[in-house]
């Protein structure tokens, strides 16, 4: 009886250790960005790191850089890959070679996702080179300066080509199950390959396409390494500006750097809240029958 | 929480088929032989315009995925390349004897990132497999919150949980050691690990443990000879994900190992920001290349095991 108590308690502890770590890392950026930093005589707890961090126009041109790109990446990822899922679905290629291939961007780290992104999207890329052969730009300097510039296409695209497939892979599953199962029971009756899609097999996938839509939102807002290999110097995107205020040598400037940490985080934690409500509302509305 | 359990396998669609039964069920007999030439002549006409575009889609997919990896393949051998050339005008090896020979120190760096990503494997998995036995198995309480907890990681991005840990892994004494980079990429790694075990210890169960204690083999007999084999699929692809997880890390890897740290997704950085092409391009490629061999013995042995398992 007692060892039945003891086990699982045993078993969970390595997973609450890391958890706990988590959580400190939380607590600290939340605490330190109040402003209380006790060994630098930092005692007043305020909301002003926040306020004033807000009411900088730098940092909020960099919060909207690094909404826009987590905007349009998700969209764009969720719109492509669900047309990749659904092509693979159609074709009845889900597993094999493939899948493996779509599976690679998912794969490739982001470091390298920049190598790429530079060989085919610089001013000197392949695509400008092709733009030249067929005589639509005359010089490489008229070839749209997708990297480094303030709108952040090369950012964006660069994200799409590595989250599509994600995307794409993650909503297989469930895709191709509605797919074969009511999706084909509605064809059987009489609908179109195209009503049945829309109406069928699209809607009871959305959980997870939306689920996707999420995590790819979460990482391209919060990312790093993209950004700052593909993106301009102003404005900078905003995980880029926090970790320059982040590493600033007088560390009483750490509470700022810590206040845009914690208005990352305060986004994230809201888009999961958001996901999590509208899954809830989801499940309540189509789940009753097909959870059966 | 409730779509994972469709997330499995797309071919294994036993969550569905009693939904199909039933619709089958429902459906006039009188109307089956009509639904089944519909849908033979539909096959025949529509789909196959349909089909022919889907393919299209997956053909630019495969041409869009593959494209700036031969280019940048392409790069690797370049000697020059001006604009507006299409093709490289001059060929050489000079980046590879650079890569091989120039620093010696790309042997030792390969051998941490190696290194490193091996035990954020096999840490990650073994707390995955204890937790999710502990969900699983022995139905602890609050799963509720450490479904919750395990999913945290993915919310709180990187570069956030990166700059909170660091003042921590100072204090505790793990500030730039290698001890400190594995444990900020075990809590990237962890959710998916958690993910993965859970869904197949719920689907292994426990029934045939139990038979085997009836029998007389002790609990840790029962575990390792009966359970382990039948989780070890999901074993192998937690710790594939888990590696990939911890070879791709560049900004927690900066953070925890305070640059003393070397691994290959940091000193290829310097080579991008320079703008160099050649250098970055092989570094991309050893880089891209020597993770998927691991993934792909992974993949060849889980494909073996559910072979065997099948005949």
């Amino acid at each position: 009886m007692k060892r039945e108590h003891i086990v699982p308690l045993l078993l969970i502890t390595p997973f609450a250790l890391i958890t706990v770590l988590v959580l400190a890392a939380i607590i600290n950026i939340m605490v330190q960005s109040l402003g209380y930093m006790p060994v630098f005589g930092l005692y007043d707890i305020s909301l002003k790191y926040y306020l004033e961090e807000l009411s900088r126009p730098e940092v909020l041109q960099s919060l909207g850089v690094s909404v826009r790109v987590a905007l349009f990446s998700a969209v764009l990822a969720a719109v492509i890959g669900t047309i990749i899922c659904a092509a693979l679905v159609r074709t009845g290629r889900t597993r094999g070679v493939m899948l493996y291939t779509v599976r690679l961007p998912i794969l490739v780290p982001h470091t390298v996702v920049a190598v790429f992104t530079v060989a085919l999207l610089a001013q000197t890329g392949l695509f400008a080179r092709i733009a030249f052969a067929l005589g639509m730009i005359g010089d490489y300097t008229e070839f749209p300066m997708l990297l480094f510039g303030k709108d952040y296409w090369g950012v964006i695209l660069a994200y799409v080509w590595k989250e599509a497939p994600f995307i794409a892979y993650f909503s297989l599953a469930l895709m191709a199950n509605v797919s074969a199962t009511l999706g084909e029971a509605a064809e059987n009756l009489g609908a179109s390959p195209m009503r049945s899609f829309f109406h069928i097999t699209l809607p009871m996938s959305l959980p997870a396409i939306a689920r996707g839509f999420i995590i790819v939102f979460i990482f391209a807002f919060g990312g790093y390494e993209l950004p700052m290999l593909l993106g301009s110097t102003v404005p900078k995107a905003f995980p880029v500006y926090t970790y320059i205020e982040f590493i600033k040598p007088d560390f009483k400037l750490r509470p700022y750097a810590m206040a845009m940490n914690g208005i990352t985080l305060i986004m994230s934690l809201v888009m999961a809240l958001i996901y999590a409500l509208l899954m809830q509302r989801l499940m309540k509305k189509i789940g009753g029958g097909y959870e059966g | 929480m409730k779509d994972r359990e469709y997330m499995r396998d797309p071919d294994s669609s036993t969550s569905g088929t009693h939904i199909h039964e039933k619709t089958e069920d429902r459906a006039d007999v009188r109307s089956v032989s009509r639904n089944e030439e519909r849908t033979e002549s539909r096959t025949e006409k529509g789909s196959g315009s349909r089909n022919r575009c889907m393919r299209a889609v997956l053909a630019l997919t495969v041409f869009f995925i593959f494209l700036p990896v031969i280019v940048t393949m392409l790069w690797t051998v370049t000697g020059r390349w001006p604009w507006p050339s299409l093709l490289p005008e001059s060929y050489t090896t000079r980046t590879l004897q650079e890569l091989f020979s120039g620093s010696s120190s790309l042997h030792e760096i390969l051998r941490g990132s190696v290194l490193i990503a091996t035990i954020v494997a096999l840490l990650g998995t073994v707390i995955a497999m204890m937790t999710a036995r502990a969900t699983e198995i022995y139905r602890i309480r609050g799963r509720q919150i450490i479904s919750w907890s395990a999913m945290l990681p993915l919310i709180v991005p990187g570069t956030v949980f990166a700059m909170g840990i660091q003042v921590i892994l100072i204090r505790m004494g793990l500030g730039d050691t290698v001890a400190g980079v594995i444990l900020v990429h075990l809590v990237a790694a962890l959710p998916y690990c958690v993910f993965i075990m859970t869904d197949i210890t719920a689907a292994v169960g426990s029934n045939l443990e139990e038979q085997a204690q009836i029998l007389g083999a002790g609990p840790v007999r029962s575990f390792f000879d009966v359970s382990v084999p039948q989780l070890l699929p999901g074993i192998l692809s937690s710790a594939s994900m888990a590696y990939i997880i911890s070879y791709s890390q560049y900004f927690t890897t900066l953070l925890a190992g305070g640059g003393k740290v070397k691994t290959l997704a940091l000193v290829m950085v310097p080579y991008i920001q320079s703008g160099d092409r050649a250098l970055s391009s092989v570094y991309a490629v050893t880089f891209v290349g020597s993770a998927l061999i691991v993934f792909f013995i992974f993949e060849a042995l889980i494909h073996r095991i559910m072979r065997s398992e099948e005949s």
